[in-house]
């Protein structure tokens, strides 16, 4: 007998994501006797899924809105697998366009992605890394009016969109600098990337949320992701707090360093680059 | 120095920016209220909602396309533009 989930899927109906979303979803209840949240009554009525809402959730997004997610995080839902529809379809080089009844062969699609879904690892599941990943021992900073900002030393390699690779042997944690937290000010949501993801360098490994903006997390590294930090998904306020090591987003297994080092900057390197930033920095909080 | 360069490279030189496709676009403005770096522009007029200003847009940031509910935003290919920008730094360095 499998695991049973809650499945709380799109609600569009407007693009073919939606419907597909819809199909996914029913698949995977149907496979797992599990239950199915509909989003709009229980944006307007969430007690009638409380019992529901025991069993592990998983969320299936249409489009890159993600209004699905962002209803589990409003709702503070604890999501244990994922699956974006129109991303899936991008990866595997299927059409998004089309009628809105999807055909015998996106029905098919659909229950493969189902099953795909119910043998997925959980979020956040732990990576079977050995790799240690030291505390920085040496800071540089930059100061600005009353903001201070910064960066590691040694071993963090950045890229200009103020993300970090903290790399140990041929694994990298990445992450957001210090510099770009408090752009963002105080974090509320962090969507990790899907453990097993392949991420180009400069690729979304993920994005977060703040009071102020959105902001995609874009990877100084390719690889292909071996671990996210479930810490800074449920409490996102710890990459405020800690950028460079409790804050960290994801773990990715390296393809290609020496190529992406050439479109990286060392700590010193960026240190000089959030200088220069910092003096064109007009804080508006 | 100015941000007007990625990693060395002129802004100018590196062709980042979004392209509105207006046969699916409904100028609902969401990207335009979302982008902080003013890349677009509205206008009085057809079309409403242009990419007046794509050097201001951050290299390899899409973030204003999932504003978008009808996909109207498209960026160039990522892996062909970083590959763009080792040749034109390539080139720089050696050119002295």
């Amino acid at each position: 007998m499998a695991e049973r989930f809650a499945v709380l899927p799109c609600n569009g109906l407007d693009k073919l994501a939606g419907p597909l979303a819809r199909e996914i979803a029913l698949a995977v209840v149907e496979a797992c006797k599990g239950e199915l949240i509909c989003p709009v009554l229980y944006n307007n009525l969430s007690a009638r899924y409380a019992k529901a809402l025991e069993l592990p959730l998983i969320v299936i997004d249409g489009c890159g809105t993600r209004c699905a997610t962002k209803l589990a995080t409003e709702h503070g839902l604890k999501m244990v697998r994922k699956l974006q529809v129109a991303e899936t379809l991008k990866e595997l080089g299927e059409s998004d366009g089309g009628s809105l009844t999807p055909d015998a062969e996106r029905l098919a699609l659909c229950q493969r992605l189902a099953e795909k879904l119910l043998s997925a690892p959980d979020e956040g599941a732990a990576s079977n890394t050995e790799v240690q990943f030291a505390e920085p021992v040496e800071y540089g900073s930059v100061t600005h009016d009353k903001f201070i900002f910064r960066v590691p030393m040694q071993d963090y390699l950045f890229n200009e969109n103020h993300c970090w690779a903290h790399v140990v042997g041929n694994r990298a944690r990445v992450g957001i600098s210090d510099y770009m937290q408090q752009q963002l000010t105080d974090l509320t949501f962090c969507e990790p990337p899907r453990i097993g993801a392949r991420i180009e360098q400069f690729g979304e490994v993920g994005n977060v949320e703040s009071v102020k903006s959105v902001a995609d997390i874009l990877s100084p590294v390719s690889g292909h992701v071996v671990a996210v930090n479930p810490i800074a998904a449920e409490t996102p306020e710890i990459i405020n707090e800690d950028p460079y090591v409790r804050g960290w987003v994801a773990e990715l297994e390296l393809t290609d360093l020496e190529s992406d080092r050439q479109l990286l900057m060392d700590g010193p390197a960026y240190l000089d680059f959030v200088r220069r930033q910092a003096a064109q920095y007009k804080p508006n909080r | 120095m100015s941000d007007t360069t990625f990693m060395g490279v002129s802004r100018e030189k590196i062709p980042w920016c979004p392209t509105i496709d207006y046969a699916k676009c409904d100028f609902c403005m969401e990207c335009d209220k979302f982008c902080p770096h003013q890349v677009y522009e509205r206008r009085e007029g057809n079309p409403q909602l242009v990419v007046a200003h794509p050097t201001n847009c951050v290299v390899f940031c899409r973030a204003c396309a999932k504003t978008c509910g009808p996909d109207a935003l498209s960026f160039p290919n990522k892996p062909e533009v970083i590959e763009l920008i080792k040749r034109i730094r390539a080139e720089e360095e050696n050119n002295g």
